[in-house]
């Protein structure tokens, strides 16, 4: 029976598994529709629904560019000191100061709580009810709104940059090439970890005071406020092997060259090793919310 | 006129003491996220000291010394945040109408909105303040005098003002777009980020504008420069590092009258 | 004195619409300019209860919100309680009371009486009148068993007489509202007329009711004005508005068997049912004893009810053609004329 989700209305349909019925659109690869087509439809979504907000893109924007200028002006100051930092150089920071505004925009670093706020108002419920994974299709949408995010927020932070500050792009291929596995990943890392805060909503009330210290925990040992490069020996070590540094700090340091070779497939490893486990412990508390909204109710 | 002060005073007082005895029946949430903004400023402090464990100084200032900056900006930040909560959900206002009530009532717009939304977690914020300026004088080696103390108290009022101030400007801008200016933002976050930190390693163009359009120079670097007895590189008249009062009030008088604009324009076109 | 006026008030909104999308779009607009209102005049005397009707987007709220002080008019003059909204606000402020039906100004966490305490000092109402006031209105309104409720959960009725409380604390000599009745049901809407009835009466307040709900009119109001495209197209009583524009009356009889539809000159039979039969005819065309007359004469009459045209209909005619009243038998000559109609006392 085709069924067609909500929010999609009457535009797009997809089939339910087993059935022969056709699908709107066919995609190489996929049985007339299926699950590839609508995932790829939830994620079109998720791009849509940031995108209805374009003056909020645009001042995320500028402030990303603001706070992008006032981090390269303290960079500039601080290597007057010295003139490296653990192989950071200051044309290194500068990049890193701009590139990382919109990095963290797109793995949606600052607050987010797309999904509690489903929780509060009751809407879950009927997202709950809809016949398909409850956690891939949050996952599928937020793809779409990172894609979005790393055009609109990414791209004039980065110009800017260009423009003031002279920072400049890499010219390997090969870099940018290897940029791809590790944002992807990256997004998964970080849609694991705030997947698991939001859920938190289902147990507490106000879960925003807990669990914004989460989100804040990974703010800062994701590399973002300081080059991890720039950390205390020892500390640092510990704080790469944590989720964090998977969502900023790795693919900003393949963005400078930073890593290659067999480091870089060390880094990719790390960054699997941490999506895997984010999303399958928060599937596990997903399941218990579940578990806790059959027994007690709403 | 002192007894319309008095009555305007009042009616504030009360306003703001409703909304905080509402707030404190919910006593554990209150604390969580006042914790909670607490760890977010926290963060900024973590990050100073980072860097300063692998720089020496940045532009020739010491741990210490930025330290008292940020302190003291954080603190002036953390007030107007507290204070100025109505001017940010202004945009709401205007949107569910709330604001043509303010128009019936006989005050003021401005201390009205002023009055009508105050979070007491923001104070995690002033607590973080507290602590960073704190450890801050500890570390430093200054020699208190009076005038010093004096300087210090008005800096902080003053940069109350001047981001409150940034405030009202946004929300009176708001009465044109509508729509939140998030532009704002940059003003004020990202104001509080840039007095964390001396002036003159901003370039130019920059340093100007945050000293002599939207004063922001004024918050702490300036007090700080006399406070701390450091040299002005950029060779401004001693006199400013002590006229961070004059300066707010000016600033301030400035908010007030595009307040007024805004509020004549509501009248004019409605929303 | 009147206690409401407006002399020619105007209002001109300038509307920006996007040309296009994007970025441009924040640039170029076209301006449009919208009046809103064009030429309202009106005089409420001390005392009155006025109705103030018209169908959405009329220019209702316009003119309430030019005469509280919300917005300034583009042209012509207002006065309530004898001041100018436009230019005293502040002092007009103290002299009304406004109730918005659909929005409460009471604060939503707290109980009822911190709202009033709150109010008392926003309108600085000296502690002894408080009191008083809130006393009478307390007793009035019954507001007793609700007093230390927080406003989140009473009931819409409840609500809705707290915020009756709340605007009239500071004894206003003038009232406004909007929509006072939306969303109650039917014994609720009942309350809340009578309550502002018997305030009307017993405390002299002169009231202006902007409603949707034409029962409201019918029940509460003497006089009726109703706006449509800006303009006053009627002010007066409700009794005249029926006399001009309610040509129409039915007269249901009941024959002690049914019949065929009966054929009386000047009368139309819209239904039958059995022994029953609907008669309409205008007032102009025959009389309700006429036809009665004509009707026992051609059959066994048992017994009959006279219908008049409700306001509802004779409103809803007024908003769909414009005050030239409909004879019976045009077949909809549809003319728009919204020609103002000059008043009728």
């Amino acid at each position: 029976m085709a069924r067609s989700p909500w929010f999609l209305g009457d535009r797009v349909f997809w089939h339910a598994p087993d059935s022969d019925e056709i699908g709107y659109f066919g995609m190489p690869g996929s049985r007339q529709g299926g699950p590839v087509r609508l995932y790829w439809e939830l994620g079109w979504l998720g791009f849509r629904s940031v995108a209805a907000y374009r003056t909020a893109a645009i001042s995320g924007a500028i402030t990303n560019t603001f706070f992008g200028f006032l981090r390269a002006y303290v960079f500039i100051a601080l290597f007057q000191t010295r003139a490296d930092v653990n192989g950071y150089s200051l044309s290194d920071t500068l990049t890193f100061a701009f590139v990382t505004q919109g990095l963290a925009a797109f793995v949606a670093l600052w607050s987010w709580w797309t999904i509690a706020e489903t929780v509060q108002t009751g809407q879950v419920t009927t997202d709950l009810s809809r016949p398909y994974d409850y956690q891939l299709a949050w996952l599928a949408q937020d793809y779409g709104r990172a894609v979005y995010q790393l055009g609109m927020r990414t791209v004039p932070p980065i110009v800017v940059g260009m423009i003031a500050f002279g920072i400049t792009l890499p010219t390997d291929p090969l870099r940018w090439l290897a940029l791809v596995p590790s944002m992807v990943l990256a997004v998964a890392i970080s849609f694991g970890w705030r997947f698991g805060l939001n859920l938190t909503a289902f147990w507490l009330t106000d879960h925003r005071g807990i669990a914004s210290v989460g989100l804040l925990a990974g703010f800062l040992f994701s590399g973002f406020l300081v080059p991890l490069a720039m950390w205390p020996d020892g500390l640092r070590e510990l704080v790469t092997l944590l989720p964090f540094a998977g969502m900023v700090a790795i693919p900003i340091d393949i963005f400078l060259g930073k890593i290659t070779g067999a480091d870089l497939l060390a880094a990719y490893g790390l960054q699997a090793f941490w999506a895997v486990a984010l999303l399958v412990g928060s599937r596990l508390m997903f399941n218990a919310a579940l578990r806790k909204l059959v027994i007690q109710g709403g | 006129m002192l007894a319309r002060l008095h009555g305007h005073g009042e009616m504030y007082l009360r306003l703001v003491a409703a909304q905080v005895s509402a707030q404190l029946q919910y006593r554990v949430s209150f604390l969580l996220q006042s914790f909670g903004q607490f760890v977010a400023t926290f963060i900024d402090l973590v990050t100073i000291l980072l860097i300063f464990n692998r720089f020496p100084s940045l532009a020739g200032w010491t741990l210490p010394e930025v330290m008292f900056l940020y302190g003291v900006g954080t603190l002036a930040f953390g007030f107007s945040d507290l204070l100025c909560g109505g001017f940010d959900s202004l945009s709401r206002m205007i949107k569910t109408g709330t604001f043509d009530r303010v128009l019936t009532r006989p005050a003021g717009t401005f201390i009205q909105v002023l009055a009508s939304d105050l979070q007491i977690r923001r104070v995690g914020r002033i607590a973080q303040g507290v602590l960073a300026l704190g450890l801050a004088i500890s570390w430093l080696d200054v020699t208190w005098t009076p005038p010093k103390v004096l300087v210090l108290l008005l800096a902080l009022l003053s940069g109350t003002i001047i981001f409150s101030s940034i405030w009202v400007i946004g929300a009176a801008i708001t009465f044109w777009t509508v729509e939140t200016s998030e532009v704002t933002n940059v003003f004020t976050y990202g104001g509080a980020e840039l007095v964390s930190y001396p002036m003159p390693i901003y370039a130019d163009g920059i340093r100007r504008f945050f000293t002599f359009i939207v004063p922001l120079a004024f918050v702490s670097y300036l007090p700080a420069l006399y406070i701390l007895d450091l040299p002005d590189p950029l060779g401004l008249p001693p006199i400013l590092q002590v006229a961070s009062p004059v300066v707010a009030m000016m600033f301030l008088l400035a908010a007030r009258g595009a307040w007024e604009l805004g509020v004549r324009h509501y009248q004019g076109t409605g929303s | 004195m009147a206690m409401i006026e407006a002399h020619d008030l105007r209002k001109t909104f300038r509307v920006h619409r996007r040309r296009s999308g994007g970025l441009l779009g924040l640039v170029r607009r076209d301006v449009q300019e919208v009046e809103a209102v064009v030429g309202v005049s009106l005089s409420i005397g001390e005392g009155e209860l006025i109705g103030y009707i018209g169908p959405n987007g009329a220019g209702k709220s316009t003119t309430i919100k030019m005469l509280t002080g919300i917005l300034q008019p583009s042209g012509g003059v207002a006065s309530v309680a004898g001041l100018n909204p436009a230019r005293r606000r502040l002092e007009v402020a103290k002299r009304i009371g406004v109730v918005f039906g659909q929005r409460t100004q009471l604060w939503w966490d707290l109980p009822l009486i911190d709202s009033f305490e709150l109010l008392r000092h926003i309108y600085r109402v000296p502690s002894s009148a408080y009191h008083e006031r809130l006393a009478t209105l307390s007793e009035v309104l019954d507001l007793g068993p609700f007093l230390n409720t927080p406003v989140r959960q009473l009931s819409l009725g409840q609500r809705m007489r707290g915020d009756l409380a709340a605007a009239l604390l500071h004894a206003p000599p003038v009232l406004f509202l909007d929509e006072p009745t939306i969303g109650l049901d039917v014994v609720a809407k009942a309350r809340i007329r009578e309550l502002l009835a018997r305030i009307n009466r017993e405390q002299g307040v002169t009231m202006l009711l902007t409603t949707h709900d034409l029962a409201d009119v019918e029940r509460l109001c003497t006089r009726l004005l109703i706006i449509d495209h800006g303009r006053v197209i009627y002010d007066g009583s409700i009794e005249a508005i029926r006399e001009r524009f309610g040509n129409e009356r039915t007269v249901v009889v009941d024959l002690e068997h049914a019949a065929p539809p009966l054929c009386i000159p000047g009368v139309v039979v819209t239904r039958v049912e059995g022994p029953r039969q609907w008669l309409r005819f205008g007032r102009s065309d025959t009389t309700a004893a006429e036809v009665v007359s004509a009707v026992a004469a051609s059959a066994r009459l048992r017994d009959l009810t006279i219908e008049e045209p409700a306001i509802e209909d004779i409103v809803r005619q007024i908003y769909e053609h414009g005050v030239e009243p409909k004879r019976d038998g045009d077949a909809g000559t549809g003319q728009d004329d919204r020609t103002v109609v000059s008043r009728i006392t």
